[in-house]
């Protein structure tokens, strides 16, 4: 796509501000809605089948004791809701999922940024240390996960290796139960900040060189630049990243599961592995389908927040 | 909406008749071949090729059934083999956990058959000829529900040459020596570890720890006896000597302590008999004794063993349990014992010469009238373990105080095993 | 028209040189950490636990063995997971560009009654966990007889919210005019969507194609539960099925996950303009 088509202006807001300039006859508009959902027919189906009704079965199991193969399956009602508020490792998955959220997710924007101005400019060390971020992003969890756990072995790692050859002793990173939850976020971290990083710098393409310029002239420094003109001109990019990030994170299993198994002392447990505990090893589906429900919930209000925070009004 | 909704049904009605053209397979099994028997268990380790020889004999000598084996993680089967068999979809046949007490959530569930084909002879499952204790154990309400696959005892493995450079002349006999050994054999400085223990994703060894102290987890009516002051004396020592005296690193799982030793890096750890080929091809000195006798001078260790039980849902239940029947019969078992150096869960193999003539099944064998089950019967053992027990011994090894601790897990585990008391 | 840097005015003063000698040593060091992993994991495939324990400081092996790849070799039936994975990804990659990019036409440029619910009822689906609808899901293939099969494996994963959600926002960013010109020349809404959307939307389409691609090569989950035969497996479920909780050599494992990233660094490092400079081009707005 040639980024620089001349009537695009104004950045994620202009399409729709155009659109909804009016004048245009639309004499068949009444029935012009029936192609749209013939488009989107596919996909709709294939998300409400597989994802959507799903979901709503799962909700429906939160409100028994439900047990797979069980041949009753007794109501409870909120009951598995209620018996979630009183039960600690709920809450204590609930506080590492907010906290591995709150922080990967506030590093990764800000470091991605950092990273996109920084390697803006197109040159060849430029692309070489793009790709060279981008690569982790490539990798499956599972073997991230893998190689980070004996990385950072205090037996075999090369994280204590080197620290003991320069004379430090050797940290139990993911046996220590205040320093696991750090090193997953770190693990995360490294490997969501090439993909940030990318999509921060489409965003950054995108703003037209007379901004800067025109900033420049106004006798604005390097941080007004990207407070006034950066920031506020890839807010749609930003708040893409944003919400991708958080949802991901929210989410996270793979990683944890393989790095720590949501040990030392459920000290790296998020909502998903404790769904995955309650639901598969403890078999208790209604319960674990409980704990999902939130979690549900709990992303679709944050989404919603980081929406009005962004003002996201292309929406129309 | 109505309309909009009808649009969306005509166009995934019409997405799911175009890819269901291509759907066949399934479905109709039976024409007039050979019976066809799927398995699934979670034999991944070195003992697999055991396994596999029995089925592959299995089907060499059996021609009208045929069985294939189908080797998946444990934790695939226990994502899986729920809805699989609820379904119908599953297996045939299969090892639901490596822990005997999963089979119990089964049972509850009526997804597995209760095991009939009893008796003697090559075509039934002899059920007493196998260890009383494993019987026992996938008995529920007067019916058996599975077979077990295979039974596992724990022994002492240690590294002759980390006990000839400390001094230690032969493995030690009693806790005490254990205990001592352990402590002399630690040495921080060339990062060398004592004895290893792990506490989760393992077989567990911690039991067997508390049972030489004379302490246990659970009593005959399933109420924790952990707080108890032979519970906690039984824990303390060895708490202390991880927390204190650093035999072990903390927190181990079962295959990163086996890691340390087959680097060289333990001297000591408790196993079983899948891990001796692994050790030897690193190249460690090998030595194998049975667990030293407890504070009462008795032998005590740990019994290991997997279900195998039958798809309630199973269209083939006679040629199943003729399957189960060959798995457990005596030729197979001895083939098994002499490929994989597992001791034999057959009591009439117990005595046999060529079986003993074997240094590593015999060192085994030797152990299984002592050998005692991990929460056996227990309800909701496989929570009991996972929020009660291994946490506990996460806490105690990192220093926290075991008084404290102990009480704290009761009360989850008896909470949890609806003990009254 | 992307940002020249060079056309804005800069000030080359000493502090500004200082600032961009910092940058280039913190970037060096980034650098540092995101590839060290990777070629240490190489290096661990092909040293012996021995070794490992012993040079735990070195990134070199002192003594090379291939008893990692060997293992892995002699066990799995290597090419037929290869064909899988490539099937699996391939085709849903395929699919899933078809159906995401009608679907996001239909979101980003016709005006209908429910437009917004629509849009909405996509992105609330990327917020559902996958454990969650596990069992569901399970019980749906199994009804649809589904399991074990390929359909069963590609169809449940043929489109992406996230895919919709990242074509949507690239079409919203091609200028309406380019619609009324082709309306104009009496084109309908399927004829613009190809002759004219498409063939604009290139870079997005790669950029969705590829991350579809990467995801659903590494998918571990999904293949796992979906399939039950070795011969329907794909490859980072095979190589999980052999890597079991028994094996304890750091080099099998690492030797696995070599293997299984390979075919995508190889396709990354043949295909970098795509995969880096397509991802910074979508015109993401």
């Amino acid at each position: 796509m040639t980024v620089g088509t001349p009537v695009r202006v104004e950045g994620g807001a202009a399409p729709s501000a155009t659109r909804a300039a009016p004048a245009r006859p639309r004499p068949r508009r009444r029935i012009r809605w029936q192609p749209a959902w013939l488009f989107m027919a596919p996909s709709l189906a294939i998300l409400g089948v597989f994802v959507i009704y799903p979901i709503i079965v799962s909700f429906w199991y939160s409100l028994h004791d439900w047990t797979i193969g069980a041949a009753v399956q007794p109501f409870v009602g909120l009951g598995n809701y209620v018996a979630l508020t009183k039960d600690p490792q709920f809450w204590n998955a609930l506080v590492n999922t907010l906290e591995l959220t709150v922080v990967s997710v506030g590093v990764l924007i800000v470091l991605g940024l950092a990273l996109a101005i920084g390697l803006l400019r197109d040159s060849v060390v430029t692309k070489v240390v793009r790709s060279a971020f981008f690569f982790p992003t490539i990798v499956s969890l599972t073997s991230i996960g893998l190689v980070w756990r004996f990385l950072l072995d205090p037996q075999l790692g090369l994280v204590a290796g080197v620290s003991q050859a320069l004379g430090s002793p050797a940290v139990d990173w993911l046996q220590s139960t205040s320093l696991a939850l750090p090193a997953v976020i770190f693990v995360d971290i490294w490997k969501n900040l090439g993909f940030v990083m990318i999509i921060l710098l489409g965003g950054l393409k995108g703003v037209p060189a007379e901004r800067f310029e025109a900033g420049r002239l106004d006798g604005a420094g390097d941080w007004q630049l990207v407070r006034y003109i950066t920031l506020p001109s890839i807010r749609p990019t930003l708040l893409f990243a944003t919400l991708i990030l958080t949802i991901q994170s929210l989410q996270l299993f793979d990683l944890v599961y393989v790095m720590t198994g949501g040990g030392p002392l459920f000290a790296t447990d998020t909502l998903v592995t404790e769904v995955f505990r309650e639901g598969f090893v403890n078999y208790r589906t209604g319960y674990a389908s409980a704990i999902s429900w939130v979690l549900f919930a709990l992303i679709m209000l944050i989404s919603l927040i980081q929406l009005r925070i962004f003002r996201y009004d292309d929406v129309d | 909406m109505k309309k909009s909704l009808a649009a969306v049904a005509a166009g995934s009605a019409a997405l799911l008749l175009a890819l269901t053209g291509c759907s066949g397979g399934s479905g109709s099994p039976s024409s007039s071949g050979p019976v066809e028997l799927t398995v699934w268990t979670g034999f991944t380790g070195g003992d697999r090729p055991g396994y596999a020889k029995i089925v592959k004999d299995f089907n060499a000598s059996h021609k009208n059934i045929q069985v294939s084996m189908s080797v998946q993680p444990w934790d695939t089967i226990t994502q899986k083999l729920p809805s699989a068999w609820l379904t119908g979809s599953g297996p045939d046949i299969a090892a639901p956990s490596s822990d005997p007490n999963a089979i119990a959530q089964y049972v509850k569930t009526n997804s597995v058959l209760p095991i009939t084909a009893t008796g003697s002879g090559d075509s039934r499952i002899n059920v007493d000829k196998i260890a009383p204790a494993l019987i026992k154990e996938y008995t529920y309400g007067g019916k058996l529900y599975a077979v077990p696959a295979n039974y596992a005892t724990l022994s002492l493995y240690y590294n002759k040459k980390l006990f000839a450079a400390a001094g230690i002349s032969s493995p030690p006999k009693t806790v005490a020596d254990f205990q001592a050994d352990a402590k002399k054999l630690t040495d921080p400085a060339k990062k060398q570890y004592g004895l290893v223990l792990a506490d989760n994703q393992t077989i567990q060894m911690w039991p067997i720890l508390q049972w030489l102290q004379g302490g246990d987890i659970v009593d005959s009516k399933s109420c924790s006896v952990l707080q108890t002051s032979q519970g906690q004396a039984s824990l303390k020592p060895w708490a202390d000597l991880v927390a204190k005296d650093k035999i072990s690193p903390v927190g181990l799982t079962g295959a990163e302590a086996d890691s340390l030793f087959s680097a060289g890096k333990a001297a000591m750890e408790l196993n079983g008999p899948w891990a001796a080929p692994g050790y030897k091809s690193a190249g460690i000195d090998l030595g194998l004794a049975p667990v030293p006798t407890g504070t009462d001078g008795k032998s005590v260790t740990l019994g290991s063993t997997a279900p195998l039980a039958i798809s309630s849902k199973t269209k083939y239940p006679q040629q199943a349990q003729e399957f189960l029947a060959y798995w457990t019969s005596k030729t197979a078992q001895k083939q098994f014992s002499l490929q994989t150096g597992f001791p034999t869960l057959r009591t009439d193999l117990a005595d046999d010469p060529d079986l003993k003539a074997n240094e590593i099944i015999s060192t085994f064998t030797e152990q299984v009238p002592d050998a005692r089950l991990y929460l056996p019967q227990v309800p909701q053992a496989t929570q009991v373990d996972a929020n009660g027990y291994v946490p506990l011994i996460g806490k105690i090894t990192r220093g926290q105080d075991v008084a404290a601790q102990t009480s704290a897990a009761g009360r989850t585990i008896d909470a949890l095993t609806g003990c009254s008391s | 028209m992307s940002i020249d840097a060079s056309r804005l005015p800069r000030r080359s003063t000493a502090p500004a040189r200082a600032g961009a000698t910092v940058k280039w040593v913190v970037i060096g060091v980034g650098v540092l950490v995101a590839v060290v992993p990777f070629l240490w994991m190489l290096s661990v495939s092909f040293r012996t636990e021995r070794d490992l324990f012993q040079n735990p400081a070195s990134l070199i092996p002192q003594t090379w063995s291939l008893h990692g790849y060997l293992g892995v070799w002699e066990q799995l039936p290597f090419l037929r997971l290869v064909l899988n994975t490539v099937i699996f990804a391939g085709v849903t990659t395929l699919l899933t560009l078809v159906l995401d990019s009608l679907c996001a036409y239909a979101l980003a440029r016709m005006r209908f009654r429910g437009r917004n619910i629509a849009f909405i009822i996509v992105i609330a689906t990327l917020m559902v966990p996958f454990q969650v609808t596990l069992i569901p899901v399970f019980i749906e293939l199994y009804h649809l007889g589904w399991l074990n099969t390929y359909q069963g494996l590609i169809i449940p994963r043929a489109t992406s919210a996230f895919g919709i959600f990242l074509l949507r926002q690239s079409f919203m960013s091609i200028p309406i005019e380019l619609d009324e010109a082709a309306r104009i020349d009496g084109a309908g809404h399927f004829r613009i969507y190809r002759q004219v959307i498409l063939p604009l939307s290139k870079p997005a389409l790669a950029t969705v194609a590829l991350l579809n691609f990467m995801a659903l090569w590494n998918d571990l989950l999904w293949p796992l539960i979906v399939t039950s035969t070795p011969e329907m497996r794909t490859l980072p479920a095979g190589l999980t099925l052999f890597g079991g909780a028994h094996v304890t050599d750091h080099a099998v494992l690492l030797a696995g996950a070599t293997i299984s990233l390979l075919p995508l660094a190889i396709a990354f490092f043949l295909a970098q303009r795509f995969f880096v400079a397509g991802v910074a081009t979508t015109g993401l707005k």
